[in-house]
């Protein structure tokens, strides 16, 4: 039953998301539900853990000064 | 199947780049993608960094980094973690899940990416291209140069061999600078955690295998440390922990150090469950008991993470992993190093108490309390002391509130006296016994350590004084109402409160104590009524009974009733001041006979008798009547000669003037000495009474009055005051029955005194005074005798005279050398035997009275010392040393006699005269 497996696994799968976000919680991470799928996914697909870490950490702070430059440009109009 | 894979990756990063940067809706589209593709570049460069290599695919050795973080930062959550940790395992889903958690350990406490970056500069926008650049450059070389020093330590930790070199100084401290600014303080704690891991994985590494295993031994520990025995680790004997030969060295000493607590605990089981013998034992027992099951409860805990530990094992790891599980044989060796030293403590004490109890008890594990330097010691006898103490307490309670002593295993400090002790009997025969001083005493080597000895004393005293009280002055209703009132719970700990509590406990019991002895005993009338009564003070009546009693005590013993006696005695009291005092006190007062011995008179045998009773009789005990009794028959015989020579004196001064006058020369003279030597005694004897009524026994009431009537005079005080009163009368009333043990006692002269009564008897005085007196009495009746033939000499004559009346009435000068002639045969007969023993009786009174001033002038009592000055006082004789008497003192003495007799002969004549005008 192939249906079945993949839905038992789906379950499987929102399980160890839980899991892991309330982990993530725990170390205060900051890390969205969302964030953390993508991140399982592609730890799964083989991308080493420290550099993935490097890179959210880099893309944060991009993020950061995305909302900055929102922040000026909104205070010089 | 790589290609789907790069591409289901660049996917991912696609979202993700979307997902935490957003896009601005003010930019226009290719802004957004440019920032988009700048991004997406970074990321691949990222990823395709060479220096990063696969870190150790060790599941558990993430896990256990989470671990440690969270038990430094926040324990609570640690147990969570592990929870979902193991759920996490439980999933079949994931296959790098070591990596995830990996890489949320990395990104845990990351700043919240919502807030605005506090720490990056503000940037100008115009330089945002370059700036980028430039950091496209460093990612490109690397990483931010921060985390590469980190990423150095790493690389090293983790690569496969372990570590091979210390991180560089540089990178140690410049990591934890970099978290100082963001967690302060914390990193030096997370760089020991590190080193931890490290040494576990090295420790993992490295470990050999022994059999049985460490897990088989841990498994079995819980039973051995609660003293039961294991396959594994057997209890061979009681106190023998056998250990398995297979094991390598260290691990032994680690079982060696665990099997402390297991055969302490082993030996304080059997303590505990061993009968005591005694309260204050049973107490111990059941405190130890306490410890022992908070050790049981620590064994629990423990068991409770070994299991933990074991169910959580990974078979396949090196060492069972267990340097992960969190517990190991070292482990448990700290874990169990506090109670093991509680153990120790508890077993050396009760190892002491085998051959202690009671006080002894309390202490000796307040030694350990007081006088122990380790605090950790100190404060555990001091808890297990509360346990202790309190049975003690108990009987404190009930004997200063209820003055019983409930000390069924005699545990008390203060117990009950056995009658059967050697002191005891002396005591008795000395009449010292008493209920107030022989029912109960203290036992010094029973009062612990934590009260002090006058504390105990005063406890003592408040317990036997309630006791007294309602025993044996019947007051049990006071002292119910007292201990109902002020019982308090007594308590280890508080010392100041306790002290102020006896201390009030003291005041009550003693002001109660002697409220009763003055107002329902009497106690001081009595004490009035023994000096008033047996020690003379009230003259009237002692001249008024002896006057009465004369007659009838000239009589042999034999011959004396008691009727007439008491009916004597009635009578004396109803013609003197006595009958004023109250008749609880006369009712006491009693006349009767000693022991009659062969040829006494009454004179002897009679005495005045106060009876005292219960509860009085402890201050004036069995030996203090005897006392009194002794100082009563001394003054009586005193007063009897005084009496006995005042009467004869009586009888010569009336005679003179009639039946006495004769012309004869030589009877005359006799007369005149007579009368000499009879003053002389009169004198002796008004001074030896003026002494010891005014001197002695005077001041020494006054004495006991200022003693008695001090604010917080107890009994004991009482006792002694009257004691000593009773002594410094015997003693100084010359009766000094124990005149050497007060010489010594002075410690005045005591060498000179101690020689001295070396030579003498012990009742020297009163044998010397003994002798003065049966002088007097002798040479009174002799005078009784020359009177007496003065009366029939003088009659002769008269009828001599009336006959030659008669015959020739005016030749009167005829009949005078008839007179001479027919007296004659009288003189010759009796007369000059008579006045041989006059002489012979005054000059011996003489001489023992100069013995008598010899040792007066040399005692070390003051005023014994005055009263020889007072009888000598114009030197008519000359004080005789004792010493000297074999030789110098007879010579002396008679010339003494000679010369002195008839200076004091011509004083008391001329005395005599003065009073018969």
């Amino acid at each position: 039953m192939p249906s079945d497996e993949r839905s038992e696994k789906q379950a499987a799968a929102q399980q160890a998301v839980d899991i892991l976000h309330e982990i993530s919680t725990i170390l205060n991470c900051h890390l969205d539900r969302r964030t953390l799928s993508i991140c399982i996914s592609m730890i799964e697909n083989g991308v080493n853990p420290e550099a993935l870490a490097t890179v959210v950490k880099e893309l944060r702070k991009e993020g950061q000064e995305v909302q900055m430059q929102k922040l000026e440009a909104a205070r010089r109009r | 199947m790589s290609h789907d894979r790069s591409n289901r990756i660049s996917n991912a990063i696609d979202s993700l780049i979307t997902h935490l940067v957003p896009g601005d809706p003010q930019d226009d589209e290719q802004t957004a993608q440019e920032r988009h593709d700048t991004c997406f570049e970074l990321v691949r460069s990222i990823f395709q960094r060479p220096g990063s290599p696969a870190v150790s695919s060790d599941v558990n050795h993430a896990s256990d980094l989470i671990k440690r973080k969270l038990i430094q930062s926040n324990p609570s959550q640690a147990l969570r973690f592990a929870n979902l940790y193991t759920r996490l395992l439980s999933l079949p889903v994931l296959n790098h899940k070591w990596a995830i958690l990996y890489l949320l350990y990395q990104l845990s406490d990351s700043p919240d990416p919502n807030e605005p970056l506090p720490l990056s500069p503000p940037r100008q926008p115009v330089q945002r291209g370059t700036t980028r650049h430039a950091e496209k450059e460093s990612f490109s070389k690397g990483s931010t140069p921060v985390p590469s020093h980190e990423e150095e330590a790493f690389n090293d930790a983790f690569a496969p061999g372990g570590l091979k070199k210390l991180p560089p100084e540089r990178a140690r401290s410049g990591g934890s600078g970099e978290y100082a600014g963001t967690q302060d303080g914390e990193s030096p704690t997370r760089k020991d955690t590190r080193d931890v891991s490290l040494k576990s994985t090295l420790l993992a590494d490295n470990s050999i295998g022994f059999e049985p295993s460490e897990t088989v031994l841990l498994r079995d520990l819980p039973f051995t440390l609660q003293g039961l025995s294991s396959t594994t680790l057997p209890f061979a004997k009681e106190t023998v922990l056998k250990l398995p030969p297979t094991l390598p060295s260290p691990i032994i000493s680690l079982l060696h150090a665990l099997a402390e607590p297991s055969l302490l605990y082993r030996g304080l089981g059997t303590f505990v469950k061993s009968p005591a013998e005694g309260l204050l034992g049973q107490s111990l027992r059941a405190a130890i008991n306490n410890e022992l099951r908070s050790y049981l409860t620590l064994v629990a805990t423990l068991e409770g993470q070994i299991r933990r530990a074991l169910s959580s094992l990974d078979e396949s790891a090196p060492r069972s992993g267990i340097g992960k599980a969190g517990v190991t044989l070292k482990r448990c060796v700290v874990w169990t190093r506090e109670a093991t030293m509680g153990l120790r403590l508890m077993s050396l004490i009760a190892e002491e108490s085998r051959s202690r109890k009671g006080g002894q008890l309390i202490s000796l594990i307040h030694s350990f309390s007081t006088s122990h330097g380790d605090p950790i010691v100190a404060a555990f006898a001091e808890r297990l002391l509360v346990h202790v103490t309190r049975p003690f307490y108990d009987i404190l309670r009930r004997w200063i509130y209820d003055g019983e002593l409930s000390d069924p295993h005699r545990e008390f400090f203060v117990k009950e006296q056995k009658p059967s002790d050697e002191d005891r009997k002396d005591w008795k025969t000395k009449g010292l016994l008493s209920v107030w001083n022989s029912k109960y005493e203290v036992d010094d080597a029973m009062v612990p350590s934590i009260i002090t000895a006058d504390f105990a004393q005063k406890v003592f005293l408040i317990g036997k004084s309630l006791n007294f009280i309602r025993h044996s002055c019947g007051d049990s209703q006071w002292v119910e109402a007292y201990s109902k009132t002020s019982s308090k719970e007594l308590k280890h700990g508080d010392t100041a409160t306790l002290d102020a509590w006896i201390d009030e406990a003291y005041k009550t019991t003693m002001r109660r104590l002697m409220e009763l002895m003055s107002t329902k005993f009497n106690l001081f009338d009595h004490l009035q009524a023994l000096k008033n009564y047996i020690l003379l003070g009230q003259g009237d009546f002692i001249a008024l009974l002896m006057e009465s009693l004369a007659a009838n005590l000239d009589r042999p013993a034999g011959a004396q009733y008691r009727h007439t006696l008491t009916a004597q005695l009635e009578h004396a009291i109803r013609g003197s001041n006595a009958q004023y005092d109250s008749p609880e006190v006369l009712r006491r007062l009693d006349a009767r006979m000693l022991q009659l011995s062969h040829g006494d008179i009454g004179w002897d045998c009679f005495t005045l008798e106060y009876k005292i009773d219960a509860p009085v009789d402890v201050v004036v005990t069995e030996w203090g009547n005897r006392q009194y009794l002794k100082v009563f028959n001394f003054l009586w015989r005193i007063k009897r000669v005084e009496f006995a020579l005042a009467s004869t004196w009586r009888k010569c001064m009336t005679g003179s003037r009639g039946v006495l006058q004769t012309s004869e020369e030589k009877v005359l003279q006799t007369w005149k000495s007579t009368r000499g030597v009879l003053a002389e005694m009169i004198h002796f004897v008004g001074q030896l009474q003026y002494y010891i009524l005014f001197e002695v026994i005077e001041s020494s009431w006054t004495e006991l009055q200022k003693n008695i009537r001090k604010e917080d005079c107890t009994l004991d005080d009482l006792i002694t005051a009257h004691t000593k009163y009773l002594t410094s009368i015997t003693h100084k009333g010359l009766l000094g029955a124990r005149r050497r043990q007060y010489a010594d006692a002075m410690k005045e002269a005591a060498a000179q005194a101690g020689a001295e009564a070396a030579g003498e008897d012990r009742n020297s005085y009163m044998i010397q005074l003994g002798e003065l007196i049966r002088t007097m009495l002798a040479y009174r009746d002799s005078v009784d005798g020359l009177y007496s033939w003065s009366v029939s000499d003088f009659t002769r004559r008269q009828e001599a005279d009336a006959q030659g009346l008669i015959r020739n009435p005016n030749a009167k000068h005829v009949h005078t050398p008839s007179m001479g002639d027919l007296g004659e045969g009288g003189v010759k007969s009796e007369f000059p035997a008579l006045q041989e023993r006059l002489k012979q009786l005054g000059s011996s009174f003489r001489t023992r009275l100069q013995i008598l001033l010899g040792d007066l002038a040399y005692q070390p009592d003051v005023d014994m010392r005055f009263l020889g000055v007072s009888m000598n006082f114009n030197d008519v004789y000359q004080p005789v040393r004792r010493k000297a008497k074999p030789a110098a003192g007879a010579g002396g003495g008679s010339a003494g006699a000679g010369s002195g007799g008839q200076k004091e002969a011509e004083k008391a004549d001329k005395v005599a005269n003065t009073s018969k005008v």
